[in-house]
């Protein structure tokens, strides 16, 4: 009797949200179609078909949405888990800190845990990105997964959106001590040189947009081999970052943020290549 | 290995107000609100800025680039972080850092010792110490220390654990506490000690304000820098320029162009305080002159590379005589707080051998 009436009132007070479905989205990390793992190699990587060990591979996506038949979006209401998801944000790590992820933590991240109304939904979106309001805060007060030290890029007031690095096994004598992929926000410009930033002329967000998902049984795969197929893993470009960190002015960017759908300096933009379905 | 240490080391400081190390009048800097000042906090960050275990490897504290007879700059052309890695820029002292609104060479958003803590703690392009992903167990590590966990509980009450919060907060606190107003020429300009300066060093001054030289457009105000906020100011001045050092900066140190995408901004940097200029040679943002004679001469040629477009109006060019440029350096070298680089108020507390610097590197003297 009691226990029926507890019942009772349990259904009634979750009326609301009998509408909503948890939907939970997987995402898988592979390098040249192999899945990554911090105790692997990997072969044929970019222009001089280098051998590489990952050694670090996370990202941040904001943002989500479901595609409604009609082609309008839902956006998804992520469980906010005090670790990973922190309002439209996650960040998804695939490294558990063991073999050569010397910089890793043990925990590791790989869906996307939330809530749509109940509905017909036939594909997926999100960005590849901190959104701006919450790029330029102050990171040692900032809430997890803000606090990451490994994502910081505050010299340039943000945080890494993407940080995918490979270490050349067979790099020549004076080649790069890795080749890092590494996206984020470039040259914020403020209002007066003492306020935080308004705006950065590249943003250097990838919005991602997946027609025909399939919630129920799809996963979404991040392969950065595609993306460096034009640079060359065992050299880094001399008095530039070590591979590609979207800094404007790196012989290493050249072919490779096209190839995230970003353009870079007078380079177009081509269709990104880094994200995929399956 | 933690007795040794234990033994020779000074009680954590109870909670105690702070007094700035300068005489009344003059006005502190800008202090964030949530972090004010206390005895307890400055004495907890003197600690840490001196101690090596917040690097990932336990060889870098911020004392292996910022050594106090030094000013707290490092004497090389470019600091040298964790495994022999090169900085990208020259090391600037830190005397009245805390009156800064614009940290480091040339980013207009770095505006505060919290938050710049973080670049070299946790900075990946260089790594300095290294501690991307680390800080777990950097924090754990600390937390260990039977010194820290009194000073920590001392200086925040509320927070009395080592993190993200607290080492940037105290780090920030022993810094802005790094003051010198004590320099012979403060004691000739200030306090009416006519004896203070030599002859040479009176004439010096003469130059540095005069309109051959125009110095002081860019050097101005009490630390000899355009870039200012005191307590006193709810916003910060700023001034970076264009000196003329090359035709084309390299893209490894663009200028502020970097950060603002703006063509007129290429090359411009953060104006350098000049207190204690005599003791943090080389100079320039990359540390590529080796004295003050150079630097003279490369502001009389109208800057070493004197046909950049964004050069500064101000950089003219001048012939001096020999002794016009003896003079100017004379000057130049009374702006040396002596007391500020032994003030042991702001020297490493640590004892010789305890863990926080056992295997603490430190520029060859
Ligand atoms: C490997 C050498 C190195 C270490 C270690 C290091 N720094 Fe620095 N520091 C530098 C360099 C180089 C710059 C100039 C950077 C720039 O302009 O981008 C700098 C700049 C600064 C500035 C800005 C000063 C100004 O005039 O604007 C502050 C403040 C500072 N460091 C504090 C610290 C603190 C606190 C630590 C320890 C947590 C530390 N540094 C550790 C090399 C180092
Ligand atoms: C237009 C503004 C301006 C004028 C005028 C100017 N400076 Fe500078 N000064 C700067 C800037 C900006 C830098 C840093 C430039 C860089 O690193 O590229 C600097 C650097 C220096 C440094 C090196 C400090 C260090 O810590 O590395 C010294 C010394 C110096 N100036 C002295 C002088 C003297 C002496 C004069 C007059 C002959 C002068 N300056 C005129 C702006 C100016």
């Amino acid at each position: 009797m009691t226990r029926f009436a507890f019942a009772a009132a349990a259904a009634f007070a979750a009326t609301p949200a009998l509408a909503d479905m948890a939907v939970s989205i997987p995402f898988a990390a592979e390098i040249a179609g192999q899945p990554f793992a911090c105790t692997q190699t990997y072969a044929g990587l970019g222009r001089t078909r280098a051998e590489v060990q990952a050694v670090d591979f996370r990202l941040f996506v904001s943002n989500p949405a479901l595609i409604r038949a009609d082609g309008s979006l839902q956006s998804m209401t992520l469980d906010q888990d005090g670790a990973w998801q922190l309002g439209d944000l996650a960040l998804l790590d695939f490294e558990d800190a063991s073999g050569a992820c010397a910089n890793g933590t043990a925990g590791m991240n790989t869906t996307l845990r939330g809530t749509v109304p109940e509905g017909e939904y036939t594909g997926l979106s999100f960005t590849i990105g901190v959104p701006f309001d919450q790029n330029h805060i102050d990171p040692t007060q900032a809430p997890a997964p803000l606090n990451t030290t490994a994502m910081f890029w505050n010299w340039q007031g943000g945080y890494k959106f993407l940080r995918i690095d490979m270490v050349p096994t067979d790099r020549k004598n004076d080649g790069p001590r890795g080749w890092f992929l590494h996206l984020g926000s470039t040259m914020c410009d403020a209002a007066s040189k003492t306020e935080a930033p308004t705006a950065c002329k590249n943003g250097n967000r990838m919005e991602i947009r997946l027609d025909g998902f399939d919630i129920a049984q799809g996963t979404v795969v991040i392969d950065p081999a595609p993306v460096v197929a034009g640079a060359d893993l065992r050299a880094n470009a001399p008095d530039t970052s070590p591979g590609c960190m979207s800094f404007p002015g790196d012989a290493d960017c050249m072919t490779v943020m096209a190839a995230l759908g970003l353009g870079y300096m007078d380079v177009p933009a081509a269709t990104q290549s880094l994200v995929a379905q399956r | 290995m933690g007795l040794v240490g234990a033994a020779a080391l000074a009680d954590p400081v109870a909670v105690a107000p702070f007094a700035w190390p300068m005489p009344a009048w003059i006005v502190p800097p800008h202090v964030p609100d949530d972090n004010p000042m206390s005895a307890a906090k400055v004495d907890l960050g003197r600690h840490l800025f001196h101690d090596a275990r917040l690097s990932r490897d336990s060889t870098v504290a911020c004392a292996s680039c910022h050594v106090q007879a030094l000013g707290f700059a490092d004497g090389r052309p470019r600091g040298l972080g964790i495994n022999d890695t090169p900085s990208t820029l020259n090391v600037p002292g830190l005397a009245n850092v805390g009156y800064l609104p614009a940290l480091t060479w040339a980013n207009p958003h770095m505006d505060s010792l919290e938050f710049q803590a973080l670049v070299p703690l946790f900075g990946e392009t260089p790594e300095e110490m290294g501690g991307a992903g680390q800080e777990v167990a950097i924090f754990a590590r600390l937390a260990a220390d039977p010194w820290y966990r009194t000073a920590f509980a001392a200086a925040f009450p509320d927070r009395p654990a080592p993190d993200l919060f607290t080492i940037t907060r105290a780090l920030a606190a022993y810094q802005r506490s790094l003051i010198a107003v004590n320099a012979p020429y403060d004691r000739y300009k200030y306090r009416g000690e006519v004896d203070a300066l030599s002859a040479a060093a009176k004439r010096g001054e003469q130059l540095f304000f005069d309109h051959r030289f125009e110095c002081y457009h860019c050097h101005s105000g009490i630390h000899f820098t355009n870039n200012l906020r005191t307590a006193r100011q709810p916003q910060g001045e700023v001034g970076f320029h264009n000196t003329g050092l090359y035709e084309s900066y390299p893209a490894t140190a663009p200028g502020l162009i970097e950060l603002t995408g703006r063509p007129e901004d290429a090359g411009r940097f953060r104006t350098p305080s000049l207190r204690n200029v005599a003791v943090t040679a080389p100079y320039m943002h990359d540390g590529s002159i080796p004295d003050l004679r150079g630097v003279i001469a490369h502001y009389a040629g109208g800057g070493r590379a004197p046909g950049h477009p964004q050069k500064d109006g101000m950089i003219v060019g001048f012939t001096p005589t020999e002794a016009e440029i003896d003079d100017l350096i004379a000057f130049l070298e009374s702006l040396t707080d002596r007391d500020f680089l032994t003030d042991p108020r702001h020297a490493d507390p640590w004892p010789p051998g305890h863990p926080a610097v056992a295997t603490r590197r430190m520029p060859a003297p």
